[in-house]
């Protein structure tokens, strides 16, 4: 046996685990459709200012519903408003809504699900009972709740300091909606990320080829970095997929009972609810921000599932 | 011969909710270069446990309480752990019972064969890659270096446990400890498996502990058997002297519940009435007292020492841990 037969045939490519991912990822089409989607979303929300043909909030009551054309390509609503425009800014308000959220509940739910996954016993137990409690309180009602008992006392706080101080930073108090409704959004959101890292954790600890790898010798950091993150990591990418998607549609349904974000700030869903009254005799009000949000719901649960595919090798062909 | 290991009075406990749980009780045997000992014993009888306590390869909630494990003459036992992790690295082997569980699904055979090798003697990824497709190949894998790149989904059970295998040789070690590493294969790759680590002893000369609970598997495989019961050893010799003059009535036991080709279809196969031992409270006799049918008196008040008398074939001592004389049939004194 020489050496020069055990080289690696030049055309067998090593790929690592993200890479052989990715190429899996793309392989699947209606993956790709919601990633191509998803990434449209981002964009448009993130250089929304820049790609608005008016301004959201400027009205032309000359123009009131009038139906999509050139110069309105959504057309425009009761007001007169440029509605593609509304619907941009829509978007800013649903990807800053589903990242604070997410990123919120992420990192509550990892290291309280991580801290009972690893320590287990008493710590384990009571997060469990932390999770179970959490899990019991109704989203809706708890924002109906923080919407009527703290939102106003502090929204008056600011108009009050406004007035005495006349600082500009209290003029503004939009972002108390955002804050106040999704940060408890937030707050009870988080056991779904913590409930899948604890069971990870849980499970990977024990798994056979931990132990294997300790039998080689191998160090508990190079462990936990090779063997128990790639192990855990799947499903939360997963999670985070599926969250994104869940946060912006609770954020529209919010909006649309009234209880998220307050107009003149646009959201799909205040806009769902005011095409709503209108909608037999002017479908396209109701028409363009319904379509982008079943859209963005789609495009995130078709993401989410090729993410599952492409990540968990057990599956690949 | 030269001794490798030496283990001398090794205790392991496991914490529980109500005290401890005692899975190794006093074990001590030794085993010379290039020799073969297989241990045998029912499931929960400390077998797999006795031999994870030698490289301290134990859960959290475990702990050696007493004894010493010399390998090379080096204490294992009250090592640093980063010794210890070098030790296993280099100078043990280990092979696992459920080839289908031991890879990380997440890595591939390549990546996951070389990484003690990689860290522990510190050669170059292509360096290790080289020598992982040569152990593949030791191995019977063919295509070794198109494996490599394979995760372990793509592999059969058969397959897995030979890159087990390979994983545990790839580091050249001194010790291979074999945790029933064919108990989740089929017969005939068993069969396999037996052969190529027969062969893969001659060639490479190491020392093997195989761990099963299978003692017509051992037959024409290894030089000594070690029986475990209940934590303790019970009987410790050579092959032969196991299979044709078994001094313990566990062992007797054992030989007689292995199912022949004799055996009357309809008859009812054999086996040694009662469980294993609670390992919660310590016995104060024999561990095997309660399920043996040459009990004496004496078996249920003291537990009987490890004793050697002379062994039938070859010059080895034969050793035994037995109130009753099972050569004479009387009672030991």
């Amino acid at each position: 046996m020489t050496d020069q037969a055990l080289l690696l045939p030049q055309e067998e490519k090593q790929f690592s685990l993200a890479k052989d991912a990715f190429i899996r990822l793309v392989a699947n089409r209606l993956a790709v459709v919601g990633m191509v989607l998803v990434v449209f979303l981002f964009f448009v929300a993130i250089f929304g200012p820049y790609l608005t043909p008016y301004d959201f909030l400027s009205q032309d009551l000359l123009a009131r519903n009038k139906p999509p054309s050139w110069e309105h390509w959504f057309g425009t609503d009761d007001l007169g408003r440029d509605i593609l425009s509304r619907v941009i800014y829509g978007s800013r308000t649903a990807v800053i809504v589903g990242f604070s959220t997410v990123s919120f509940s992420l990192v509550i739910g990892l290291f309280l699900g991580a801290l009972g996954g690893y320590f287990g016993g008493k710590v384990d137990a009571f997060i469990v009972w932390l999770i179970d409690i959490t899990m019991s309180i109704p989203s809706l009602l708890l924002v109906i709740v923080i919407n009527v008992s703290l939102k106003p006392p502090l929204v008056n706080w600011m108009d009050a300091q406004f007035v005495a101080t006349g600082n500009e930073f209290y003029r503004n108090t939009i972002w108390v909606d955002f804050v106040l409704v999704f940060g408890s959004l937030a707050l009870i959101k988080w056991p779904k990320a913590a409930r899948i890292i604890r069971g990870q954790i849980l499970s990977i600890r024990n798994k056979n080829y931990v132990v294997a790898a300790e039998a080689l010798g191998v160090p508990t950091s190079k462990i936990v970095r090779r063997y128990v993150i790639p192990n855990a990591i799947g499903p939360i990418i997963v999670y985070i997929s599926a969250a994104l998607g869940e946060a912006m549609v609770l954020e529209s349904s919010f909006s649309f009972l009234g209880v998220g974000v307050r107009p003149p700030i646009p959201s799909w869903g205040n806009m769902i609810s005011d095409g709503l009254r209108i909608w037999q005799l002017y479908p396209h009000v109701l028409a363009a921000p319904a379509a982008v949000l079943a859209v963005v719901t789609i495009a995130f649960s078709f993401l989410g599932d090729g993410l599952n595919d492409a990540l968990n090798p057990r599956q690949w062909k | 011969m030269a001794k490798l290991l030496e283990v001398n009075n090794l205790h392991t406990r496991f914490k529980v909710r109500n005290g401890y749980l005692h899975a190794v009780n006093g074990v001590s045997f030794s085993l010379d270069k290039g020799e073969m000992l297989g241990v045998v014993g029912e499931s929960g009888c400390g077998k797999s446990v006795s031999m994870m306590s030698l490289i301290r390869l134990l859960p959290p909630a475990a702990q050696i309480t007493e004894g010493e494990v010399l390998l090379d003459g080096e204490d294992i036992t009250h090592a640093s752990v980063s010794r210890v992790n070098a030790i296993r690295g280099s100078k043990v082997g280990m092979i696992f019972q459920d080839p289908m569980t031991s890879l990380n699904p997440f890595m591939k055979i390549g990546d996951q064969l070389i990484e003690g090798i990689v860290y522990h003697k510190k050669i170059t990824k292509a360096d290790a890659l080289q020598q992982a497709a040569k152990y593949l190949k030791m191995v019977g894998i063919s295509n070794a270096e198109h494996r490599l790149n394979e995760y372990p989904h793509q592999l059969s059970g058969g397959m897995r446990q030979r890159v087990m295998i390979a994983m545990a040789l790839l580091n050249e070690p001194s010790l291979v400890i074999a945790d029933e590493p064919t108990t989740a294969l089929d017969v005939t790759i068993q069969a396999q498996i037996v052969e190529l680590v027969k062969s893969l002893r001659e060639k490479l000369n190491m020392s093997i502990i195989w761990i099963t609970h299978d003692l017509s598997l051992l037959a024409g495989m290894v030089d000594r058997i070690m029986v475990m019961y209940g934590g303790y050893v019970v009987e410790e010799a050579v092959l032969d002297d196991i299979y044709k003059s078994p001094l313990h009535p566990y062992t007797i036991g054992l030989l007689k519940s292995i199912p022949s080709l004799k055996t009357e279809a309809g008859s009812r196969l054999p086996s040694i009435p009662g469980a294993p031992p609670n390992l919660f409270s310590q016995p104060t006799g024999c561990p095997f007292a309660p399920r043996c049918t040459y009990r004496v008196d004496r078996c249920q008040s003291e537990v009987p020492a490890l004793t050697a008398v002379p062994g039938e074939t070859g010059e080895r001592p034969h050793r035994v841990a037995c109130w009753v004389d099972m050569r004479g049939k009387g009672v030991k004194q």
